[in-house]
């Protein structure tokens, strides 16, 4: 769960270019495999929380209208989770 | 009557709490599919239906019954939800060691319960109660001195406040008719307005809730 809010976060605020970043750049930052985290970005494709752009023959991903709102959700329920010294 | 009202206050405090937490943890469980979130919104669903059950047992010896005596088995059942909820708490911080891992201790463990009375079945499950509680407020304020957030403190001490009046209302048994059933009501109170505080910190506006809910 903390992986995904770090790679929407990551596809929100820290985007290298407006086409997206890559996969490679988000490897980086959110500091997993590429084998896990193309399985974790195929799902949050799949479920509209992304969107999957073709740049140069590479992909690139954007957060979506959905992917923002899942974010402030995530983010705010996190907090409430924290409050218990839980994490979600 | 003294005792009546304010344990009815608390009831009802404790099942507005619980629900409302609960309903909040569920909201947040449908939004993100957490794990964490549904454990929570089982805890605070038990720990209010918990509270409701010992109200409504309360209710119905003032105004049906008309006795000032208890009816032990709703209590009982009461006590034993509400701790059902404390211990999905307890869960959710990976609690590893609480059961024995012997079979035969476990099996052992079960017996008392089938032959002694409501009342020290009560009493048993009160200690429970106050040993998930403890353990729920320590890791809370463990979880404290890692993030440093504020409402970390505000749920210890709830969780804490409840413990002590666990405690505090267990001792009631051994000296009844004693001013400590009141602090006991009055601590679990307190204990209740300090788990409900992060609910208030959380800004509710900026979410938009699944339509479902």
């Amino acid at each position: 769960m903390k992986i995904i809010g770090d790679i929407l976060t990551t596809t929100r605020d820290e985007l290298p270019d407006s086409q997206g970043a890559s996969i490679t750049y988000l490897i980086r930052k959110a500091n997993i495999p590429h084998g896990r985290i193309s399985k974790i970005l195929g799902t949050l494709v799949s479920q509209g929380l992304l969107e999957q752009t073709n740049s140069d023959g590479a992909f690139k991903y954007k957060i979506s209208t959905t992917g923002r709102e899942f974010l402030q959700a995530y983010n705010t329920f996190n907090k409430f989770a924290d409050s218990f010294g839980l994490t979600i | 009557m003294t005792e009546f009202f304010f344990e009815s206050i608390l009831n009802l405090v404790g099942f507005a709490v619980g629900i409302v937490i609960g309903i909040f943890a569920a909201i947040g469980f449908r939004n993100t599919g957490s794990p964490t979130l549904f454990r929570l919104t089982l805890a605070f669903i038990c720990i209010g239906i918990g509270f409701l059950i010992m109200w409504a047992g309360l209710a119905l010896d003032m105004y049906v019954y008309h006795s000032s005596e208890q009816i032990g088995w709703i209590q009982t059942l009461g006590i034993a939800v509400q701790t059902l909820g404390y211990f999905f708490i307890a869960f959710s911080h990976t609690i590893k060691s609480f059961f024995p891992r012997s079979n035969y201790l476990r099996s052992v463990g079960m017996v008392p319960l089938f032959l002694i009375s409501f009342m020290s079945i009560e009493n048993i499950i009160r200690s429970i109660s106050f040993i998930l509680l403890i353990y729920g407020a320590i890791e809370t304020t463990m979880s404290y001195f890692e993030s440093r957030r504020k409402t970390a403190l505000f749920v210890a001490g709830g969780l804490g406040c409840l413990a002590l009046g666990e405690f505090i209302g267990w001792y009631y048994f051994v000296f009844p008719h004693s001013i400590l059933n009141i602090a006991s009501i009055s601590i679990k109170i307190a204990g209740l307005v300090l788990l409900f505080i992060p609910i208030t910190r959380v800004p509710l506006t900026k979410i938009k809730f699944d339509e479902k809910f």
